[in-house]
Formats: C-alpha cells, structure tokens, sequence
C-alpha cells in the first residue's frame, strides 16, 4: 500500500486533484450534459446526457462506431467537443487539452499501450515526472519508487526491466500502475482485456476494484458482457452516436443490454438466402507464407467462406498472400481449375480476386483524395483510352457506386477523410464491384460500421453471390462469420485448426477452438 | 429507417477551391507586376520583361519536375546540382564536336540516369529521399568538378548559345520551353491515370499498391522526370550563359521546393498542380526581380523569400484546414 500512496502524494498539492478527492462517494464527479462531436460532415456523437458518480465503476457498452472512442477522447482532452458543457466536480470545465485532463486528475488506459517500449518499467512509470535534484534524474531513487508501487500491487515485475520485454497484458497493468501513481480521480479503461490472457485480465480487475475502494472513479468500456456484470455498479448504452440509456446493474440484463445496442435482433441483420452453389473458384492446397502454415481450403461460386480466429491468427496474412500481396512459400493455388502463381496484387486483378483490406486507414483508402478516385483507382486502366481517361466515364463509374451504395456524400470530390466509418468502408467495397471480380475477399469488412451499413453490406454479400461470385469474409465477431458463412474455417496460430458446414458447431465450440482450450 | 450518420452541409466542390486558390496566386502575381509597374520606371520594358521570363523560366520547369516527386510525398534535393552537372556535360560534348542534337540528347540520358538511381536507391535499397538526393547533390558537384578540374568550359557553338537569348514571337525562347513542357506535363498529371496513381501513390502507397497501382513504378518515373526536367534546365542554362560550370545553380533545388509549396503543393504528399509550381516560380523571380529595380539589397530578398514562403504556405494550410 506504502508505494503507491507515497508516489502519488507528489501530486497532492494540485488544487484541482484535492477538489475532485473532496466529492463524496455517490455524487456526481463528472456530467456531460448535451455532449457533441462532429467530424466534418458526421456526428460522430450526438448530444448526451451521462453523470458519472464518484467511486462507481460505469460500465459503457455499445457496438464498434457506437461513439465510444469518440467519447473517451473528448473527456481525456484528445479531442474537442463540437458542443455541449462538461461539469467537473459541479464546474463547467473546457477539457480542450490531454494536459487539462491529466490536471484534473482523467487518465485513460488504452488497448493498445502507449508506452515507451524501448525504455525501462521504471522509466515508464515516471515519463514526463521524473524525480529531480539540481535538474538531474534521480534514477535510483526512481527504480526504488517503482520497485515498490510494482511489488505493492503484487504485480511481480522488476522495475529495471525493459517495457517491451513484458506480455501486453503486463504492459497494461504498468500503465494502469502509472494512471494510478499520478493521482488519478477518474480512470477510464478502453477495452483493456482486448489482447490479455484470461490471468492477466483477473489481475486487472483485482487493481481495479482497489482503485475503487481507494475512490477512484472507473469508466470500463467493454464488447464483454460477463466483464461488465462481474464489475460495474451501472452501465450505459452508446449506439450509432446516441447515448441510448444508463441501467443500474440489478436492474439489467444481457438481453436487455443487445436490444439497447443494437435495437433489432439477430435475425433481421443476418439475412441469409438460399443461393445455389455452382463451380469452384478457387482451391487453395497447403498455402504458406510469413504468418500462415499449410492452409487448405476452396470457394465456390454462391458460397461464403467464414474465416475465424483471434487478432494475429493467420487470416489477414492468409488473404495477403493469397492477393500476391506477400510473397507464399509453399503451396499451389487452382483458379478455375488451372494452376496459377500469383506473383503480385495486379496478378490477383487480374484473374478476378479483389481484396477490401483490414485496414480502411492504412490499406483501404486514399484518406486525402476524393472519393471518386478512390473508387476508381483499381479500374482506371478500364476507365482510359490509352494513356488518357475517358473523363465521363470516370464520373458516370464513381456516381454509379456512390448511388448504389447510398454512399452519403454530397459529392465524389469529397475527400474519403471527411467520411464516417460505415462510408468509408462503403467505399472501400465499391472499388471492386466494378472490377468485375468472381472472388471478394473482405476482411473485417463491417468494423467501426454502423448497424444499418452492417445489413446494407451483408446483403451486397447476397448480390454478389447471385451473381456467380464466391466471397472469403474474415471476421473476428464470432455471430457474424457465424451466420453468414456456408463454410466456417477457424484459424490459430497462423494454421487453419477447423472447418465446420453452416451451424455445424456451436458458438462455444467454435470459440474453443479459436482460443486453443 | 436506421440512424445513419447525419449530413450536415454540403461543403463547395474541391475543384471550385483550387480554381481560386489557382486564381489568387495569380492575382498576387499581376498584383506585384502592377505595384512594380507604377513604383519603378525600368519594370515595365521589354528588355526587363523578358529578363523575368527566363529567369522565371528555369525555376519553373525544375519546380514542374519537382512537384512530381513532391506529390509522392518525396523530395528531390539535386535538382540544383542537377542543372550544374548537365551543364558540365554538354559544354564538354560540344567542344568534343558532339552535333548540338546529339549533346542535347545525351545530357536528358544522364538525366534519366540520374532519376533512375534515385529511384533503385528509394525502392530497391529503402532509402530515404532526402538522403539518396542529398548524396547525389553533393556527389555530382564533386564529378563536375573533376570533370572540368575546377573551371569552366567554354561553349563556342554560337546556334547553341544563341538560342537562349532568342525571341520567338516576340516571347523569349526560354519560355516556350516552359510551355513545351508545361503542357505534356498537365496531360499527364491531370488527365491521364498515371497522373492518378501518382497522387494515390503519395497520398497512400499500400492502398494504391493493393488497387493494383506499380508503385515501384511510379516512384521512378517521378524521380526520373524531376532529374530529366533538371537536365533540360542545365542545357537551357548552359545556352543561356555559354559556359558549362560544375558550381552553377548554386540552392536552386530550394527555389524549385519554394515555388512548388508557393503553387500549393503539399509536403506530405497527394496535393499538387501543374499550374501551381509555375505561377509560384515567376511569384518568386519577380520579387528578385522587383527587390532589384528597387534596389533593395540582395540579402534582404533572402529574407523576403523566407517570409513569403510562411505567410502563402500558412494562408494555403488555413484554407485546407477550413475546405476538411
């Protein structure tokens, strides 16, 4: 108990810091009232009403591009409100800056660690507050600091180890450690079980729950029901930008929960029709490459391949490689019942595979180019004669998927960037529906995408498929692969562990063998 | 109907915002003309006028060549050392007896040259541009000057020095060059799709490469034409002073960038324009020019340069802030 209380009291003279530990347990720390964020031309939040109370654990559930990385950001000072008042301790508060934030006493811990990973435990613990004398590090001391907050969380780390020598798991519960050594009133943890093993995460909650009971407020953002009902005192509900409601964890349930997040049920989004399979496409024998192993598999005409498995599993490196984006090592592809080597991406074009990448940011998109190129880039070639593009056939080309896609933009000379998730990903999709592909690949295709783009996008699956062509969709949402797919491959470890038909297995077992159990 | 994200409003099409970005460089240009005009006797002759267009000139194909490399998101620090190399090679092609046709032809191949080893040191080696131009830089002034062992040679054949200081319609020669090259140029930045996939290319390489886009491909010939446009500039400078000299066209690598930012070329890459370097290149030989006329001292057109660089490049950022 000593180190942590000795370290954090650096920061007991911040005026702001000892108003916040003044609130009473069960009165309101923080309110949001009327709360907005718009990105360009998307709402990114609409206005919401939320009181957080002091010393509770708030849960906040909600489906991905639900608003909830977009309201942690504006309550950690990452980015600014659009309107709205933030009342901090009964205080109308700006909280423009991650400095303002940090002042009053937010911090968040993120899924993915934003720590140094070169630098020690120790080093971490203390950046950007180190301990001084005559302008020079006390390094000494510091590890001894560190060494104690560690040993007292019972965490069982040496502070003079290097970061990136620790599990992620570790890595959170140093950064956790970290938010807990600056005085912390109000933590907000942002998926942090994504990456942790099962040990890792009850670790995590024992630290939680005593940062509880020493008055912190914890906001706990999860996809994880059984986390939110083993530690919340109250959970509220985000969907599609609107804050939905805010239940007291008695008075709940898990359905109730799914109805609040995504206000329909299951049956109406996965609309699976009954479309006959015809030939195969392709027959994937013993593909390896850099991050998959001996991966055997085919796709039909009509039919949608389910990939399953953990981040890091294999599929996105699978995909790559089958798209001649990464060089394979072993293995034979059959297009069409010839032999084919895929040397590179235009290769893959140019039999008929196309590829809507993990990544709309990194891989999918041109983020500071119009929409319209964009959705021509694979087809220019097409779209030109010679050297030169036939202009009305690169506007006629871009309009025509804008409109079937009902790609929300008041023009294609719109920059992609100013696009919400769903949009983009529109996007990203309606490159290849005029490329004539007979293979799709889409990997991740409806993450950070609403739920009305969700059923828009499955039923271009159904389109697609009608028309003679056989789809891969990677996804890591278990219901999604689940009800889609006609044949469900599971991956682990960069090898394909399982193959089940349609409903074959169920959710468990499918989970089981994802996880290795 | 399910809550989709709302439309707010309709921001103005992107091609109207560069027509008037396009439009206010060009405004400040006959701004200057205007002030310079009224304020100085000796601005508005023929023989000064024509003195701007090429001096102007030269920047303008080497900023033209260098928006491309730009426009990938690269930089292009020889092109300076570039000019002064081509020069060197075809003095020394001329007074071997090389026919003019032939030495012109030879210097754009070591241009070419140029561009590709840019190119294998960017894609194939994983250099960076700033380092693999900086290298050539400061490299070809060293073969320059071994070449002509630290002098200059004299360029005798009067057809090839005559011409850079010919008229042709009364327009000086230098700048028809400016449009021979100006005008393929626009083709294929803004018409064709290699245009395209140049700025797909800068504004994200691993998407373009997974639509299908030859990166690699496009790297080079960015590079390729940025040197080839360079040499051209050192035969042009060679015609125009009849020497061939190693240390010629001292910093005007950083003219070129300037006049490319100045046209609204973005740094970070997939923002760029034909129209735009050009215009930013005579905005630039008219302040040296006016600053002259004035007599203000040539340090303090240094100066000028800078700040007119942060106060354009800044309105330019303001403007896309606001059009995100």
């Amino acid at each position: 108990m000593d180190g942590l209380e000795e370290v954090s009291h650096r920061h007991d003279d911040s005026a702001t810091l000892k108003e916040a530990s003044r609130i009473a347990a069960g009165s309101p720390i923080l309110e949001l009232k009327g709360l907005q964020k718009n990105y360009g031309y998307v709402q990114a939040l609409k206005p919401a009403t939320v009181t957080f109370l002091a010393g509770e654990i708030h849960a906040i559930v909600g489906e991905n591009g639900a608003g909830k990385s977009t309201l942690i950001k504006l309550l950690t000072g990452v980015i600014t409100r659009t309107a709205g008042e933030i009342l901090w301790c009964g205080h109308p508060v700006g909280l423009s800056t991650p400095n303002e934030a940090i002042a009053r006493g937010i911090n968040a811990v993120h899924q993915e660690v934003v720590l140094c990973p070169h630098l020690t435990v120790a080093a971490n613990l203390f950046l950007g507050d180190e301990v001084n004398q005559f302008g020079l590090m006390r390094k000494k001391q510091m590890v001894t600091m560190a060494q104690a907050v560690l040993d007292d969380l019972g965490f069982g780390l040496p502070a003079n180890a290097l970061l990136s020598d620790l599990t992620i798991g570790q890595q959170q519960l140093v950064a956790t450690a970290r938010a807990a050594m600056r005085g912390t009133q109000f933590l907000i943890f942002d998926e942090p079980t994504a990456y942790l093993t099962r040990q890792e995460s009850a670790q995590l909650f024992k630290l939680i729950r005593r940062l509880q009971n020493e008055g912190v407020t914890i906001v706990y953002i999860s996809h994880r029901m059984e986390e939110v009902f083993e530690l919340a005192d109250r959970v509220s509900v985000l969907r599609d930008g609107t804050h939905v409601g805010t239940r007291l964890i008695g008075e709940t349930n898990e359905n109730e929960l799914i109805a609040l997040m995504i206000n329909r049920s299951i049956e109406q989004i996965y609309h699976k029709e009954e479309i006959p399979i015809g030939e195969t496409i392709v027959d994937v024998r013993g593909l390896s490459g850099p991050g998959f192993d001996d991966v055997t598999l085919s796709v039909k005409a009509g039919q949608i391949v389910g990939l399953y498995g953990l981040i890091g599993a294999g599929r996105s490196e699978f995909a790559l490689g089958l798209y001649g984006r990464e060089k394979t090592t072993a293995g034979e592809i059959h297009w069409m019942g010839k032999k084919v080597d895929i040397k590179n991406e235009r290769t893959a074009m140019e039999l008929g595979i196309a590829l809507a990448p993990e990544s709309r940011r990194d891989q999918g998109l041109c983020l500071n180019l119009p929409i319209g190129l964009n959705i021509n880039l694979p087809v220019f070639k097409r779209l030109s004669s010679g050297p030169v593009i036939n202009h009305t056939a690169e506007t006629s080309n871009a309009d025509k998927q804008i409109r079937d896609l009902s790609i929300k933009t008041p023009s294609r000379r719109v920059n992609a960037s100013s696009m919400s998730g769903g949009n983009q990903q529109k996007i990203v999709i309606g490159k290849w529906l005029s490329h004539g592909a007979r293979l799709f690949i889409f990997d991740e295709p409806t993450v950070g995408v609403d739920v009305g783009t969700k059923a828009e996008i499955y039923r271009l699956f159904a389109k697609l498929l009608k028309e003679g062509a056989g789809i891969i969709l990677i996804s890591s949402y278990l219901p999604e692969v689940y009800e889609l797919a006609d044949r469900l491959h599971v991956f682990r470890g960069g090898k394909l562990v399982a193959s089940h038909d349609f409903h074959a297995a169920s959710h468990e077992e499918v989970l089981g063998e994802a996880i290795g159990v | 109907m399910t809550a989709t994200p709302t439309e707010i409003a309709p921001p103005p099409p992107r091609r109207k915002v560069n027509i008037l970005f396009g439009l206010t460089l060009i405004g400040l240009l006959l701004f200057l003309w205007l002030m310079l005009a009224i304020f100085t006797i000796s601005f508005w002759t023929p023989l000064n006028i024509s003195n701007l267009l090429r001096q102007g000139s030269m920047t303008a194909i080497l900023a033209l060549g260098q928006t491309f490399v730009i426009i990938t998101a690269g930089i292009d620090l020889s092109v300076g050392a570039i000019v002064g190399f081509a020069g060197v090679i075809i003095a020394w092609l001329l007074q071997a007896g090389v026919p003019v046709w032939a030495a012109i032809l030879i210097t754009l191949l070591f241009g070419v040259l140029i561009g590709t080893f840019h190119g294998f040191g960017i894609v194939k080696m994983g250099l960076p541009p700033f380092i693999i131009t900086l290298a050539t830089l400061t490299s070809l002034r060293g073969i320059g000057l071994l070449i002509t062992n630290g002098s200059s040679i004299n360029i005798v054949n009067e057809d090839f020095s005559n011409f850079a200081r010919a008229d042709f319609l009364g327009i000086p020669s230098l700048f028809w060059m400016v449009i021979l090259v100006a005008v393929p140029s626009f083709v294929f930045l803004h018409l064709s799709r290699w245009g395209r996939y140049l700025f797909a290319v800068g504004s994200n390489a691993e998407a373009a490469r997974l639509s299908g886009v030859n990166v690699n491909r496009m790297i080079f010939l960015a590079y390729i034409l940025s040197a080839t446009f360079a040499a051209f500039v050192g035969v042009l400078l060679a015609s125009r002073i009849a020497i061939g000299n190693a240390t010629q066209a001292d910093g005007w690598e950083l003219q070129a960038i300037a006049s490319s930012v100045i046209g609204g070329t973005s740094l970070f890459g997939a923002v760029g324009s034909v129209h735009g370097p050009l215009i930013g290149a005579f905005i630039l030989a008219t302040i040296n020019n006016g600053a002259n006329l004035l007599n203000v001292n040539s340090f303090w057109q240094r100066i000028i340069t800078g700040l007119l660089i942060i106060v354009i490049v800044y309105f330019d950022q303001l403007r896309r802030r606001r059009s995100v």
